[in-house]
């Protein structure tokens, strides 16, 4: 036990380096193992010793099936494209009439909110990771 | 109390043949490891919940965790930081699955007397109720203070545990005793207290 770790941290209002919070958790009592803790340890892993190891997955075997399912949902996703876009071709729009002077406005207020999104994203992403850590 | 510090150099070499002989394949080989860290491990996970049964509990899946994992220990850092790294990871898993106290810290109390009058058995009261306010602390403060003093104030074997920055790991250690302070005011009035805990420290040094 060094006290040179701990003098560092009295930031408080107290002078004294060894603080009573010290004097009171340095002084936790110590917790004696059961005696049949080692055996249970050892049990649980001879048990797991004894267990087999875990069947691998088959990828050989699977790719093809992957490579097949993979290749059915994309025929479907085009054919529902496809559909999508001829009738979408029976219709016609017609965009509102912007001013000039309006649109040449809309196209940096577009890069602002592409901005605001991608740091919305970019923070929703490092506080779920923060949060994982446990240390936030 | 000096596990964590004299079983490090106590057996490092009986660490590392235990381990290439469980690598190697005998299992049983794992039983000299468990009965040289089994009273770390149970009182470090004791520290984070304060509960015996459960605490073995947690030891013992430290315990299986290491063993399923010793192909991981690389031996650039000492076994004792390898094994105490990862308890501290398990505990902490099994913690947030059912918290250890979901008191809030408002809600624990400090006994009514100043320390200056508190007989042994209040005093007794008064410490364990310190304690069990850790347990309330916010988890970011709460395990630098569990680990902190389980490491007998080691602030690197602290630091090392939770692979964290010493000044970190300082600010929030100071940040958490600030938090006690504030629960337990007559704390500041145990100068005598802790005067003479100094002078016993350094009279054992």
């Amino acid at each position: 036990m060094s006290s040179g770790t701990h003098s560092g941290m009295g930031q408080g209002s107290n002078p004294n380096p060894v603080h009573s919070i010290d004097r009171i958790l340095a002084s936790d009592e110590a917790l004696a193992p059961s005696s049949g803790f080692l055996a249970a340890v050892m049990a649980r892993v001879q048990e797991e010793a004894a267990t087999p190891a875990p069947i691998p997955f088959p990828w050989k075997r699977a790719i093809p099936g992957i490579v097949l399912a993979a290749c059915v949902l994309g025929w479907g996703a085009y054919e529902c494209l496809r559909h999508v876009l001829q009738n979408a071709q029976q219709f016609s729009f017609a965009l509102p009439h912007v001013p000039a002077a309006a649109e040449s406005a809309l196209v940096p207020a577009g890069w602002v909110v592409l901005a605001l999104a991608a740091s919305l994203l970019s923070w929703i992403y490092a506080s779920r990771m923060a949060r994982g850590t446990g240390l936030f | 109390m000096t596990w964590t510090s004299s079983r490090a150099t106590e057996g490092p070499d009986q660490d590392a043949a235990d381990v290439a002989r469980v690598l190697a394949g005998e299992t049983a080989a794992f039983a000299g490891i468990v009965s040289r860290w089994q009273g770390p491990l149970v009182n470090m996970a004791w520290r984070y919940c304060r509960d015996r049964s459960r605490a073995e509990e947690m030891a013992q899946e430290a315990f299986v965790r290491a063993w399923r994992g010793l192909k991981s220990w690389r031996r650039e850092s000492s076994f004792s930081t390898w094994l105490f790294a990862l308890a501290a990871n398990v505990f902490r898993s099994e913690l947030k699955q059912l918290p250890a106290v979901n008191l809030p810290m408002e809600e624990i109390t400090e006994p009514a007397a100043a320390a200056q009058q508190l007989s042994v058995l209040e005093e007794r009261r008064r410490d364990e109720a310190v304690r069990r306010a850790v347990l309330a602390l916010p988890l970011r403060y709460r395990e630098p203070v569990i680990l902190y003093y389980f490491h007998e104030m080691d602030l690197g074997q602290t630091a090392r545990t939770m692979g964290m920055p010493d000044g970190t790991l300082k600010a929030r250690l100071a940040r958490a005793r600030d938090l006690l302070r504030r629960r337990f005011p007559h704390l500041n009035e145990g100068f005598v207290a802790a005067s003479h805990f100094k002078r016993n420290e350094e009279v054992s040094q």
